[in-house]
């Protein structure tokens, strides 16, 4: 054995046990589990094969959380990009005053979403909640509501406030890549005679395409692992309208007690995550070869 | 398409991929002689639309000024008169708060410090001594990327109850120790895949040991990276509550997040006490944050691209 190789063990012994330990081992136990009806109880599990996943598939729960979850990354892909993106062609210079207002913006970022939700749900207060304040005070006081209580409105409060605080990831991201667009052919493009919005679709939004493969993958990774602002706000309800897949794991896992079935369940999320991350991965390449 | 595009920040250590060069200026000649109105009618709407997008954030800080008396009578919405800090000096003296922050930091710090070293000798292995199976190492650490923590959750949950580790932060402190690994460890490969051979060489010549090369060649110019991980691993951990709400039930080992949790869910804790423990909980990340800003944005960039 070189010198070079027992450095390379030395250094890789401690943080690869750490993650063999802790992240590789319990992923494989997922799936082990996935395939018994195990339960939290301490009942001897039995190995009942893909038992939990063609239930799954049946109940409609799961399906349910299947649809919201997809429905979420969805507009995930959307919403903030485009917010992002346009706010981000707005605060495209450097001014003193620009980099004021960017610096006020990011804000949202480093927030938890525990905060994010308390002031959220504040807002869809049925009482005296700002929405309801506003809608009543321009006359469209017949549309106020319990926002977060209506299973008509949930699911869309909730996406409305973490489409809020994506927006602030997607708008950092394009505006580093606006940055590397060369300004002589924005120049060159504007002395052919394109107008602004011709420049924008034709060639900012072409040569941002990396970029939006990259904005794009980072929420499809935050809606698939979308637990914490639904928690924070509705726990999942009301009657079960905002239960993503992650919440719906926590349910069976520590409202049912169902180990196996919540096994089976946070392997069919994570068997989504790789295949929308592939295909993402996919389509950047084939995209940024096609430009 | 270059692939300095196809990637931007692809390195810690290219110049300040966040800082956008000079654009255009965007006033027009012809423009230049419009109203004052019109000048500055642009920088006007972008105030207002700051502003407005930031009302979730006026929202908490101004709560947290108002009596829970005026908040009461007038809603949590009112434009109000008289500020205050009371709600501040309540919740330090009445909830558990000091004991939620210690925890959040001996949870934060060990993490964020474990998994940055973890993945710089990972990276750096990787990147540089390019032992066989390198390839494979990288590709079943990076893989943990994709791993929804709820797929961990399930087992962890039962191996810590084995241990005899919940309700303490032993849990939280090795998950994200390890679940960070993934992250650290892509960057830090990204970045000592940009520095030349030649000075690894040329201090293994000079007679150093592959340790001494790390730690006094390597890791002074690792500093940017190294920063960039650091306030993005702080903010995530931080903000974190998945784990702790799994992991521990006992008042004593929350950590803020979950303690401001637990605040919203009773009745009994006033709006205005909310607010103010909302934002006891945010300083620490804000103010890494701001004072870190562009290490923090070239941490995203770095995370962003593909391994």
């Amino acid at each position: 054995m070189t010198s070079t190789t027992r450095w390379a063990i030395l250094f890789l012994a401690a943080p690869l046990a750490l993650f063999v330990g802790a992240v590789a081992i319990p992923t494989v136990m997922a799936l082990q589990l996935s395939f018994t009806d195990a339960t939290l109880l301490g009942d001897a599990a039995n190995w009942i094969g893909l038992e939990n996943f063609r239930d799954a598939f049946s109940d409609e729960h799961v399906r349910k959380s299947i649809r919201i979850t997809l429905l979420w990354t969805l507009g995930g892909f959307l919403i903030p990009p485009a917010l992002g993106l346009g706010v981000a062609t707005m605060l495209q210079n450097n001014s003193r005053f620009a980099v004021i207002m960017k610096s006020a913006l990011f804000v949202p970022i480093v927030m938890s979403l525990v905060v994010v939700g308390q002031v959220w749900i504040w807002i869809y207060e049925p009482g005296d909640g700002l929405l309801n304040r506003i809608l009543g005070g321009v006359g469209l006081g017949g549309l106020e509501q319990a926002w977060l209580a209506n299973r008509s409105t949930a699911f869309y409060a909730v996406f409305i406030a973490w489409a809020w605080q994506q927006t602030v990831l997607a708008m950092i991201l394009y505006l580093a890549g606006l940055a590397t667009i060369p300004t002589a052919l924005i120049e060159a493009a504007q002395t052919d005679g394109a107008g602004r919005f011709q420049v924008f679709r034709q060639v900012t939004v072409p040569l941002l395409r990396p970029v939006t493969t990259v904005v794009l993958s980072l929420i499809a990774i935050n809606s698939l692992r979308n637990f914490d602002l639904v928690y924070a706000m509705t726990r999942g309800g009301p009657v079960r309208e905002t239960e993503t897949m992650p919440i719906l794991v926590y349910r069976v896992l520590f409202r049912e007690f169902e180990r196996g079935r919540a096994s089976a369940i946070s392997i069919i999320l994570f068997a989504m995550t790789l295949v929308i991350i592939g295909g993402l991965t996919w389509w950047g390449r084939r995209r940024s070869h096609a430009v | 398409m270059p692939s300095e595009v196809a990637s931007p920040g692809a390195g810690v250590v290219k110049a300040e991929p966040a800082d956008p060069s000079p654009g255009p200026e965007p006033v027009a000649p012809d423009r230049e002689r419009g109203s004052l109105l019109r000048r500055r009618a642009g920088p006007i709407a972008l105030v207002i639309f700051v502003v407005v997008f930031l009302i979730p954030v006026i929202g908490v800080l101004l709560t947290s000024l108002k009596t829970n008396a005026e908040i009461a009578r007038r809603g949590i919405w009112s434009a109000t008169g008289n500020l205050t800090i009371d709600n501040y000096l309540d919740v330090w003296r009445n909830a558990n708060t000091g004991r939620y922050l210690i925890n959040s930091l001996q949870v934060t710090g060990p993490a964020v410090a474990i998994s940055i070293i973890g993945g710089t000798l990972i990276g750096y292995t990787v990147a540089k001594l390019r032992i066989r199976g390198s390839g494979f190492i990288l590709l079943v650490v990076l893989s943990g990327l994709f791993v929804p923590p709820q797929v961990l959750l399930v087992p962890l949950f039962t191996i810590f109850g084995d241990l005899g580790l919940l309700d303490t932060l032993w849990p939280m402190i090795i998950v994200h120790s390890a679940v960070g690994l993934s992250i650290t460890s892509l960057v830090m490969r990204n970045f000592f895949d940009q520095i030349p051979d030649s000075l690894r060489s040329a201090a293994r010549i000079d007679g150093a040991n592959e340790g001494q090369v790390l730690v006094k060649v390597m890791l002074p110019l690792a500093r940017p990276a190294i920063a960039a991980l650091a306030t993005l691993q702080f903010t995530f951990i931080w903000n974190d509550f998945l784990y702790p709400l799994v992991f521990t039930t006992d008042d004593d080992v929350r950590t803020i997040m979950l303690g401001l949790l637990a605040a919203q869910g009773q009745f009994t804790v006033a709006f205005g006490n909310q607010a103010a423990l909302a934002v006891i909980a945010s300083i620490p990340t804000v103010l890494v944050f701001l004072a870190f800003q562009r290490h923090f944005i070239r941490g995203l960039l770095a995370g962003a691209i593909k391994g």
